[in-house]
């Protein structure tokens, strides 16, 4: 693994960008890419949108979005105890023993309980009614200057590199946007023109992907995320999925069935290159491939993932080596035809 | 001002149903606004030119109300009902409902010394309506599959309270009605071209909305809304969604969306200018139209502003009117004079 994009993973999942919240990550990707694109744009929504162009006449798009899950403070309490609520989807078990960060300001979960039986009880029923946060102030007043009412906060945790495996918060879907951002220095006589969508609010109800098209004319689009893998132990058995055996491509989730065509058309470019890849049906989840499936008159659409443990808690791990057969994969099919 | 709340709230109008509104609405408006348009999906766009035609600003009230319809005729005349929109069937039991406005109904009540498990909910599957018709025949010549049901409650005040049916979102219709009438009476221009969209089908997931945006193309939007309190005296305030009598309740986030931050900010900077109370809102359960308007177009931008209600999606609920009269204050200046 090229110590370049090991770094670029490290930035990229550090950084700060709940739904709604996205500035940071798009002020970063921006630098990155700016030299080496033809067209770069932030829409109203704040989806940032790149175009390499080609000359087949087709348009493809890779997505990735740019938001990470978090909270957000609804309340202060007497004390300058914080309440929040969920931003996308956050089981609070998570957030027991983790660090949040509110605008740079280090906060810790503790749970309620009056009594010791109320205390198990709100241990085992664990709901963001029943925790608070501490951001270490002793009073109301403090906690207001630091974290007002409306202040969204994010996991804490850093990047760990293990070799062949890393771990951190916000892979879900940095990983897809450090994957967009590598795909974009290495890609060359790409035939089709290629979008390239960093998408806001993925994560509240794949909002960005709806209009990040509006402006082009899209002949495939394909979302770039992470998939639960499953080669733990007692795992969800219904479902294969497993670290380092390549990209996933999606036959199925929750929200969305893949375009059979893209499906074989990812596949066939999968198979002629050598990259391994995986078949994924997920049976629950989706991604903003549904997003692009009902904009306009319907994308034909699919989702490549990488196969990713722990999704939604502040320690996502996953194999360097199927983020890089998914930047091949990106760059093989730019030049495949359909 | 709230010339117009009582009349919106008496009316009846569940989704898909709301000609009865859109008339009331027209006939008040009709020659006030430069334009009046409605859709296929029955929104009633009204738009005042400002005076600069730069920018167009959409402000979003859907006329809708949860209800109910006929879902079933029974062999006793009775009638099985399905909610439209979010209804818990919680607050049907005993109720007086109307038929199509015109045929007063009441919901069954197992008798109190006859309920065994009283802990359990009648669901909708059990719920009975009656109409006073003896058997299917007759109930069937009078009412029919389809047809539109809805609390039977007529809207009173009290001291600063009101109190009736649908102040959700008919206090959001009432104020840009108000807004509308104070432009006529002043002779005055919003700052940009304004459209007053009287939306359809919000209940039922947003529907509406969509296609009037897809018309309209507003550079941005405001979202008027009754939102729930929840501020029950039980609970401790940090489990409150909003409070009654706190003021205009404005949204960072909501179900779907996380709203735009500018323009957030800038109505917050506004309710801070004008010097009134406001309050913000503090569960993030529930979605309003702006999260279809983010998914419409080029993503509309857009703010929420709500009235505090009590009880809101059952047959009474409860409103402050130094609320209402503060919220119309700020989507006022808002719309008057506050540049985006």
């Amino acid at each position: 693994m090229a110590k370049k994009l090991k770094e670029l993973i490290k930035k990229i999942t550090e950084l700060y960008g709940p739904s709604g919240r996205e500035d940071q990550v798009r002020d970063f990707i921006k630098e990155q890419i700016k030299d080496h694109v033809d067209d770069i744009k932030t829409d109203k929504l704040g989806n940032l949108i790149a175009t390499k162009k080609g000359n087949s006449g087709k348009t493809i798009l890779f997505d990735a979005h740019m938001d990470e899950i978090g909270v957000v403070v609804t309340h202060i309490l007497d004390k300058g105890f914080l309440k929040v609520e969920q931003v996308g989807g956050q089981n609070p078990v998570n957030l027991i023993g983790s660090r949040l960060i509110f605008n740079g300001r280090i906060g810790v979960v503790g749970v309620e309980g009056e009594s010791e039986k109320e205390l198990k009880d709100n241990y085992k029923n664990l709901s963001l009614d029943n925790i608070f946060v501490d951001i270490g102030v002793s009073s109301k007043e403090e906690a207001e200057k630091i974290a007002p009412i409306g202040t969204f906060g994010t996991f804490a945790e850093g990047f760990v590199d293990y070799g062949n495996y890393c771990m951190s918060k916000a892979m879900d879907d940095r990983i897809g946007c450090a994957i967009l951002i590598e795909t974009i220095k290495n890609m060359k006589d790409n035939q089709h023109t290629v979008l390239f969508a960093f998408t806001v609010q993925e994560e509240v109800g794949l909002v960005g992907s709806f209009v990040s098209t509006f402006d082009y004319e899209v002949n495939r689009a394909i979302a770039i995320d992470v998939t639960d893998s499953l080669d733990t132990p007692k795992a969800l058995k219904r479902m294969s999925m497993a670290l380092g055996k390549g990209p996933c491509i999606k036959i199925k989730d929750n929200l969305s069935v893949s375009d059979r065509e893209v499906v074989e058309w990812i596949k066939n470019a999968a198979l002629a290159n050598n990259i391994p890849y995986q078949f994924e049906v997920l049976t629950f989840g989706g991604t903003n491939a549904a997003g692009y499936q009902r904009t306009k008159s319907g994308i034909p659409s699919g989702t490549i993932s990488i196969p990713t443990r722990y999704i939604h808690s502040p320690h996502e791990m996953l194999s360097y080596s199927d983020v890089e057969n998914t930047v091949k994969l990106l760059n093989t099919l730019s030049k495949t035809n359909f | 001002m709230r010339k117009y709340l009582k009349d919106l709230t008496n009316l009846a109008g569940i989704s898909s149903r709301e000609e009865k509104i859109k008339e009331y609405i027209k006939s008040n408006v009709a020659n006030k606004v430069d334009e009046i348009t409605e859709d296929n999906m029955g929104n009633l766009i009204c738009l005042i030119k400002g005076k600069d035609s730069s920018k167009k600003l959409m402000l979003d009230a859907h006329m809708d109300e949860v209800g109910f319809m006929i879902t079933r005729i029974n062999e006793d005349g009775t009638f099985g009902i399905s909610p439209v929109g979010g209804v818990d069937p919680r607050v049907v039991k005993s109720q007086r409902l109307k038929i199509e406005e015109k045929i007063s109904a009441v919901v069954n009540s197992t008798p109190i010394h006859l309920e065994k498990e009283t802990d359990k909910v009648e669901q909708y599957e059990s719920i009975r309506v009656y109409a006073g018709f003896s058997n299917k025949e007759e109930a069937s010549k009078k009412v029919h599959l389809g047809d539109m049901v809805t609390f039977d409650t007529t809207y009173y005040e009290e001291n600063s309270y009101a109190v009736a049916k649908a102040f959700d979102d008919r206090v959001g219709c009432s104020i840009m009605m108000d807004i509308i009438d104070y432009f006529f009476e002043n002779s005055e221009k919003p700052l940009y071209d304004t459209y007053f969209n009287f939306a359809t089908q919000e209940e039922t997931g947003l529907r509406g909305t969509g296609t009037a945006a897809s018309k309209i193309h507003p550079n941005f939007a405001i979202v008027l809304e009754g939102t729930t309190a929840g501020d029950n005296p039980e609970n401790t305030p940090d489990k409150w969604a909003t409070h009654i009598g706190n003021g205009p309740v404005l949204t960072f986030m909501h179900s779907g969306l996380v709203l735009n931050k500018e323009i957030f900010e800038k109505i917050v900077d506004t309710a801070k200018k004008l010097g009134i109370k406001f309050q913000y809102k503090m569960r993030t359960a529930g979605g309003t139209d702006a999260a279809r308007l983010a998914k419409t177009l080029y993503g509309i931008p857009a703010g929420v502003i709500s009235v505090p209600c009590r009880y809101i999606h059952s047959p009474q609920s409860i409103m402050n009117l130094q609320d209402y009269e503060n919220t119309y204050q700020l989507v006022k200046q808002l719309v008057v004079n506050t540049p985006f």
